[in-house]
């Protein structure tokens, strides 16, 4: 085992990220950290350490199938103590495959990473998010990094070392990709969140909630229904376990029972007040103001009673 | 076609006690069908309505996993395999690896079906390990799944697009909820499952000498946030009023 952890993620602003968490194990391993490219050398990811580029497969855009192969190639010769990926979906695939390849431990979706110098700790929420797990796994390990709990390093790595990891082929084809709509804005930085649910009848409503979230100079998020089944909003819209993570200073959840998945996703938000019909839905428990009322009412009363104040 | 799918008796998260210490009470807790393994059984029987063949259930858990194959056999699976193994020793590759035994004692299958992630635990490691252990392609977080001759279309549902990747069969792969609306088993079909057959087989059949789980729970802890907890009432005016009024004094409004 060499003295390193490396770093890599198909997202450049992931990597960056991943980058951060890095920097504690490899402070608790006494090690040196590499970020890793695949294919061709990314210049936005950025961290600390050296750069390692393996050469090989066709780039630049590489499958989960094929990073696993490449990082499994090079971690098989240059055998780092740690590897480190962005828990996006990709980057899920990849690492677990890279973790039964190898046949060394994953750690998922971790966050708080350190190191004892043997092994690797991080906290990850399970139960959906009703829990909070400390887990551990002993070098050489495999773990993704929470995406957004760490912010992007700036520092540049230093020139690259490259690794021809030989021809790599891919035993499925990509035949295309689509873009969803995109987010208008970018609900991890937002100071003000509403939120819609289930309890928004149909798509053309949103817009109520959306003029409600303008009007309070913040941003439009959902629950995982409204985006993954519905369609009805942009997947980074969602918020939740499998969405994003938030915490504005306030979270106004419309329509919104409040179950666990959802609330493991805004719990840290600073103010939660919310709006639901039914005087005992859940999200009642995880709010510090509630009005139990139609949305449908609520809302336009919001909008008339902030316009008077403006 | 033979197709398998994995199931996970998964901890019921929304009954999981906390005790005033804040450790979730495990022993004894609920267990339910892992939410989108509804989903996996789903897709599963479906492709068998396109294709014909065989739906067999894996499950790797304590004897309360029964239930759960159990619940996949009264959807219309045919069978189900039962991995004895204590829940609270498994990790994501200990587990990957008795599921692939398990189904290689059971044949080959063109498909292997999983969830995007279990609703306790959520790692999302599973799936790909058995793919990769399985030694087929691995297709993830399937919204869509077209099966012509030897060949597989998948919509993949990444963060910002859908990927449209063809497999050859047989692949492994997992679905995300929005794939398909999972059937609720009819009292007749809940007691026809009883006489389904589950197989069973032990933790030893299936883990090979010296294998053991990589990842260890150190601790659990639940520190719920504290919250205000105020109702506000009156009319929609009113209230829109008086909240507006907290907000500020929150200082949250800008
Ligand atoms: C593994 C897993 C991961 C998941 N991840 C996520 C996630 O990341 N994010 C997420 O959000 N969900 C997630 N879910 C789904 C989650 O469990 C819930 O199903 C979902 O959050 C419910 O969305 P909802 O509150 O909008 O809808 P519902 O639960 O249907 O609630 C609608 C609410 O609206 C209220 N309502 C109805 N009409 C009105 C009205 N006129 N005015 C005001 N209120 C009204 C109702 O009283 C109700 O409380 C996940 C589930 C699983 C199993
Ligand atoms: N113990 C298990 N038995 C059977 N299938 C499992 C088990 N654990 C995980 N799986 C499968 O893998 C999926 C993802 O689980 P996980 O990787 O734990 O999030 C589940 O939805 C199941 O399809």
């Amino acid at each position: 085992m060499s003295g390193e952890v490396w770093v890599y993620s198909e997202s450049e602003t992931v990597a960056s990220e991943v980058a951060t968490a890095a920097e504690d194990v490899a402070k608790g391993a006494s090690a040196q950290l590499r970020v890793v490219d695949i294919s061709s050398v990314r210049p936005a990811t950025r961290g600390s350490g050296t750069r390692l580029l393996l050469k090989g497969p066709p780039g630049p855009d590489v499958s989960p199938a094929v990073a696993a192969e490449a990082l499994a190639r090079a971690a098989r010769e240059l055998a780092p103590m740690a590897v480190l990926l962005g828990a996006t979906r990709d980057g899920r695939e990849a690492a677990s495959r890279l973790a039964a390849k190898l046949g060394v431990g994953c750690m998922a979706e971790v966050a708080g990473l350190a190191s004892d110098g043997q092994g690797m700790t991080g906290q990850r929420d399970v139960f959906a998010g009703k829990v909070v797990a400390k887990v551990r796994c002993q070098f050489p390990a495999v773990a993704t990094v929470k995406v957004g709990a760490y912010p992007r390093a700036v520092a540049q790595p230093a020139d690259a070392q490259e690794k021809d990891v030989g021809p790599i082929q891919d035993q499925t084809k990509t035949l295309g990709r689509e873009k969803k709509p995109a987010g208008s804005v970018d609900l991890r930085s937002a100071k003000v969140i509403v939120s819609a649910g289930r309890g928004v009848k149909k798509k053309e409503d949103l817009a109520i909630l959306a003029e409600l979230a303008t009007a309070m100079r913040g941003a439009l998020g959902c629950s995982r229904p409204l985006s993954s089944d519905l369609g009805w909003l942009p997947e980074e819209h969602h918020i939740g376990l499998t969405g994003v993570t938030v915490k504005p200073d306030l979270y106004l959840a419309v329509g919104i029972s409040g179950q666990l998945q959802h609330v493991a996703g805004m719990k840290d938000s600073k103010i939660v007040a919310s709006i639901n019909t039914d005087k005992d839905a859940p999200i009642f428990q995880a709010s510090d103001y509630g009005i139990v009322g139609d949305l449908y009412q609520v809302v336009p009363a919001l909008r008339r009673a902030l316009a008077a104040r403006r | 076609m033979r197709i398998a799918v994995c199931v996970k008796h998964a901890v019921d998260e929304a009954e999981l006690k906390i005790d005033p210490g804040g450790n979730p009470l495990l022993a004894g807790a609920a267990g339910k069908m892992s939410t989108f393994d509804k989903n996996a059984v789903e897709e599963g029987l479906r492709l068998k309505a396109a294709h014909q063949g065989e739906v067999v259930v894996f499950t790797v858990g304590g004897a309360e996993s029964k239930k759960t194959l159990k619940e996949a056999l009264a959807m219309g699976a045919d069978r189900g395999v039962l991995v004895a193994s204590d829940p609270m020793a498994l990790d994501a590759l200990r587990t990957a690896t008795m599921l692939v035994a398990a189904m290689k004692k059971s044949g080959a299958f063109d498909v292997v079906i999983c969830s995007e992630g279990a609703s306790d635990t959520y790692t999302g490691e599973v799936p790909p390990m058995v793919g990769e252990l399985l030694g087929v392609p691995y297709v993830g977080y399937a919204r869509k799944i077209v099966v012509e001759g030897k060949a597989a279309r998948i919509e993949r549902s990444l963060e910002d697009s859908v990927e449209s990747v063809e497999a050859p069969v047989p692949f492994a792969t997992s679905v995300v909820s929005e794939i398909n609306e999972p059937r609720y088993p009819t009292l007749i079909q809940i007691m026809q499952a009883s006489k389904k057959p589950i197989d069973e087989l032990s933790g030893e059949e299936t883990a090979p000498a010296g294998s053991r789980r990589w990842v260890e729970v150190l601790s659990m802890s639940s520190q719920p946030t504290a919250r205000k907890h105020v109702m506000i009432d009156g009319s929609p005016d009113e209230a829109a009023a008086k909240l507006l009024d907290a907000l500020s004094k929150e200082g949250v409004l800008k």
